[in-house]
């Protein structure tokens, strides 16, 4: 979601900073602005996207700033809503990223002590909070701020006459980047790459001083040390190269992201955590519901263990008798409602993993161990390598507990995923890009995969589309059916394989298109339906992946074929770090 | 100066292995060959580098991205021919520029030699003229080009590598660049005629064996991985990272194995051998001369010679490739080459599976311990 970065070293600020929101686009945002301490406090904000030749366009002077990319919570995206922030006599701004839950009060405090607030936002009582405690000393002003705050934030701030950032979080991301004679700090790594390749990852509660040849961290006013951290990302990955967007780009890396998430090794606390417990919980949203989902049936059914799924976001509503492993399921590490549901079963005792993307977020912090997928960036805000890497670490869960009877299936998984990533679609596209409604089937293992690709059609394509269980469908939503509605549907050799080829004799009945996904060489089922698509005819773990990939090549080029922006969906964030 | 590589072209004569990559993406000693059109360019100080991508272009743009150098992409949407292709980099050319095959082995020296030339083209002396476009040169200038002639007046072919000036787009009416040359000639051009120092290219699976044996005189000596302290190597050798080499392995070099892979024990392996990543070798398996793409398992106790294997082959036991020569219909012509076997992405074979000559498709299975000659289809069952 929002997204903040913080420069101060020996190059002007302004187009690191730009540079630096460009990078960060990816979470999402409706407008964006940048603060320099030059002579004075100079600021530039605007409402939209960043343009390419944004940086000249920009006047302002400086070595030291601070820039925001907002995705409105609260007040409408506009240029007044937009941050940095300044107090009431423009000497200091900030810019913040999380939502202070007190904030009307304190506005109505503050407003009573004669401040003039400018716009709606909650960030606005943060600086004329400083305002009130500044007399010269920054971190002191700031330090002073936060205990009045109740929500979560990660802060920026800076003041008119000291060449100085002063950061602060709580519960929102916050990384700093140490260069040379330089200093960054940024919601997440990626604006970094390219500058430094060691950062450090404050924890909730710490306030950091940052000039251009030193920093110092702040714990509850005493001075403490945080481990610099190598990172293993380099700066190509988050590079379209000649990829017309970032998600085709991920498309196609996902051979690799599966295989080097598969050949991770586990270590030893994790392993114990696995093989001890008698029953699995999963929380998670979007994407990673799905791959846990698919987790529970492969779980359950190859090898024998109990397992539930609980969205992240309802997790709190109601009180489920916990026992046993809860595994969290992030990408980004920062999804707010995951991560309340994780300090949940923390809080009753729980064993907690956390499986994200990102090394040092969140969530790595909350969970007692962490197994990290090894995907790299992911830049398109629809998840893709993300999710087979996920899939990827719960197979190896899977595996772990079947004391390795599938090495070998995911050894050479990777070479299914090359070979589906040749399949043309081009056939399906023509008619899902013309059609309102898309219905995605399938049964087992193959539900979670339809609702999967039901979701990246939905978020990129724009055209309504739905995942069911084949067997639900004629308890309701057969009554959609229509020569108009295409039906795409998982129909692979096993035991589901019979039901689904008589369901789909059924909807071709109502005259609905079928496109059907199946196995190569399966020309039974390739002359009932009216597209088919052949995916490996390999072990059901592999042929989730295949399957899975096939639909987001579907999502992706009918997306392209709408002429949709496939990178930055409307209205949707990359992480979602609100609840 | 500029440089234009061409690399759309699928190379259909080299299939089975063009499956899931372009020629010019097909590892030779490891590398693809575009790398080592890349290396020869920066050589020469020529950074500014635009590549034609087409056929599977994903992969070959994934690869790009990966490389130090700073490196454009256009795309050819179809793939009709290299005067299309060079024309999809025009909007990116503003100086003189060199174009050249991405899929054709060309070293630094020849490039230096034609660098500084307005309009010039490299040419080779080749055996068998007939599959390249032969060239007719008078006092150092280029006459006529005869695309692909049954009977070749000489011997002298092009390499497909020009210098050009950026006039050259007007020429460019058909949709092959030879056409533009005869077009400039026609018009008065002069077009020189410079030999290059060291080309090669690859027209049939098996001429992959002759480039792989002449890129692994360059490879580097290396040994990351874990290699038994008994394993014999002699020549040049280099191992990849992750890989472990078990006991009593003999290797004798020029050879070159990727990264995680799992070799032996008691395996041998010969000179003018590439292995690809995360190949397995089972014990006591033998493999001389050959291109083993990554992802391979070969059983153990087999005999490799004179072969190339696709990505993700899985051979059982006692599998031997048997060198000889028959006559196989390749591109609609007939040839006689001697090699063992060339086999696609996937294949599978059974124990006892014996491949004379053969050229296997992609995903063919061989059922039971049979000798299989000749041309399989891919997808085939051989029961």
């Amino acid at each position: 979601m929002c997204g903040i970065v913080g420069y101060i070293g020996r190059r002007d600020a302004t187009p690191v900073l730009i540079q630096g929101l460009k990078r960060l686009e990816y979470r999402g945002y409706d407008s964006f602005g940048i603060a320099t301490v030059g002579s004075a406090i100079e600021v530039y904000k605007k409402t939209g996207r960043i343009s390419e030749g944004e940086s000249g366009a920009v006047d302002l002077h400086g070595c030291t700033g601070i820039g925001h990319t907002r995705w409105a919570t609260h007040g409408e995206p506009n240029d007044i809503n937009a941050h940095p922030h300044t107090d009431c006599t423009g000497r200091i701004a900030v810019v913040h990223n999380g939502v202070i839950e007190n904030y009307g009060e304190l506005k109505r405090q503050l407003q009573g002590r004669g401040h003039t607030f400018q716009s709606e936002t909650d960030t606005e009582v943060i600086v004329h909070l400083i305002e009130e405690h500044y007399d010269g000393d920054l971190l002191s002003a700031v330090s002073a701020s936060l205990p009045l705050l109740k929500g979560s934030y990660a802060i920026l701030a800076i003041a008119e006459d000291t060449q100085q950032i002063v950061a602060a979080r709580d519960a929102s991301p916050l990384v700093l980047g140490v260069g040379d004679a330089e200093v960054f700090a940024a919601s997440d790594m990626t604006p970094l790459l390219e500058y430094t390749e060691r950062v450090i990852y404050l924890e909730d509660g710490d306030v950091a001083d940052l000039t251009h040849d030193h920093f110092a961290i702040y714990h509850g006013g005493l001075k403490v040390e945080r481990p610099v951290e190598l990172i293993n990302w380099c700066v190509e990955d988050t590079r379209r190269g000649g990829f017309a967007h970032y998600m085709l780009k991920e498309i196609y890396e996902q051979p690799q992201s599966f295989y080097e998430t598969t050949r991770a090794s586990i270590n030893d606390h994790v392993r114990g955590m696995v093989m001890e417990t008698g029953e699995i919980t999963l929380v998670a949203c979007g994407t990673s519901y799905h791959t846990a989902l698919i987790f529970k049936y492969l779980a359950e059914s190859l090898c024998n263990i109990p397992v539930r799924v609980e969205m992240g976001s309802e997790f709190k509503y109601f009180t489920p008798p916990l026992h046993g492993l809860v595994i969290a399921v992030s990408q980004s590490g920062e999804t707010a409602d995951t991560i309340a549901a994780l300090k949940m079963a923390k809080a009753r005792n729980c064993p907690t993993l956390a499986i994200t993307n990102m090394q040092g977020s969140t969530v790595t912090r909350v969970a007692d161990e962490t197994l990290l997928m090894r995907a790299g960036p992911e830049i398109g805000v629809a998840a893709t390598k993300s999710y087979t890497a996920q899939l990827a670490a719960l197979m190896q869960i899977v595996n772990l507990r079947c004391e390795g009877a599938f090495d070998d299936t995911l050894s050479h998984a990777h070479l299914a995923i090359g070979d589906v990533l040749l399949q043309d679609v081009r056939e399906a596209v023509t008619l899902c890009s013309k059609a309102e409604h898309v219905f995605f089937v399938g049964r087992g293992a193959f539900y979670p995969v339809s609702m999967e690709g039901a979701l990246k059609m939905k978020e990129i394509s724009y055209v309504h589309a739905e995942g069911y269980a084949a067997g639900e469908l004629k308890h309701g939503p057969f009554a959609l059916l229509t020569a108009e509605t295409p039906v795409v549907a998982i129909c692979t050799p096993g035991p589901t394989y019979g039901v689904m080829a008589s369901n789909i004799k059924e909807m071709k009945a109502r005259k609905a298109p079928v496109i059907a996904l199946g196995v190569a060489g399966d020309t039974e089922l390739a002359e009932i339906v009216d597209i088919f698509i052949p995916i490996p005819n390999t072990h059901l773990l592999v042929q989730v992946l295949t399957a899975s990939i096939a639909l987001q090549l579907l999502a992706y080029h009918t997306a392209c074929a709408l002429q949709r922006d496939v990178d930055k969906p409307r209205n949707l964030a990359k992480s979602v770090t609100v609840e | 100066m500029q440089a234009v590589i061409l690399a759309a072209g699928e190379g259909g004569r080299l299939r089975p292995l063009t499956r899931s990559k372009p020629k010019a993406m097909l590892p030779v000693a490891n590398r693809p060959i575009i790398d080592y059109v890349i290396d020869a360019l920066l050589e020469n100080g020529i950074r500014d580098i635009v590549v034609v991508v087409g056929y599977r272009k994903e992969e070959v743009i994934r690869h790009l991205n990966r490389l130090d150098a700073p490196i454009q992409v256009v795309v050819q949407e179809r793939q009709i021919g290299t005067a299309d292709a060079l024309r999809a980099a025009e909007s990116e050319i503003t100086d003189n520029f060199l174009v050249l095959p991405g899929d054709n082995y060309i070293n630094a020296e020849s490039i230096a030699r034609i660098r500084g030339e307005r309009n010039a083209m490299l040419v080779a002396e080749h055996p068998n003229p007939s599959n390249f476009g032969v060239v007719v040169i008078r006092n150092g200038l280029v006459r006529e080009i005869i695309e692909k002639p049954e009977e070749a007046p000489t011997f002298t072919v092009s390499t497909g590598v020009y210098s050009f000036t950026p006039d050259v787009f007007s020429y460019l009416q058909t949709t092959e660049i030879p056409d533009a040359l005869a077009a400039m000639i026609a018009s008065g051009r002069r077009i020189r005629a410079i030999p290059a120092d060291d080309w090669q290219d690859a027209i049939y699976p098996w001429d992959l064996l002759k480039l792989n044996s002449r890129m692994l005189k360059w490879i580097t000596p290396e040994i990351g991985g874990t290699v038994d302290a008994s394993v014999i190597r002699r020549g040049t050798v280099h191992i990849g990272t992750g890989t472990t080499v078990g006991p009593n392995t003999v290797i004798y070099g020029p050879v070159t194995i990727g990264n995680n892979c799992n070799i032996g024990p008691n395996c041998v392996i010969m000179p003018d051998v590439s292995i690809g990543d995360r190949v397995v070798l089972e014990p006591f398996t033998y493999v001389a001369d050959s291109l083993i793409m990554s992802d391979v398992t070969i059983g153990s106790h087999s005999r490799i010679v004179s072969a190339v294997f696709g990505q993700g082959c899985i051979l059982a036991d006692h599998t031997t490739t048997y060198p000889s020569a028959s006559f196989i219909e390749v591109g609609g012509r007939v040839q006689k080459e001697e090699f063992g076997a060339v086999l696609g992405d996937g294949v599978r074979a059974a124990p006892f599976t014996t491949f004379k000559n053969c050229i296997a498709g992609n995903s063919v299975t061989i059922e039971g311990g049979k000798t299989v000659v000749g041309l399989i289809e891919d997808g085939t069952r051989v029961m």
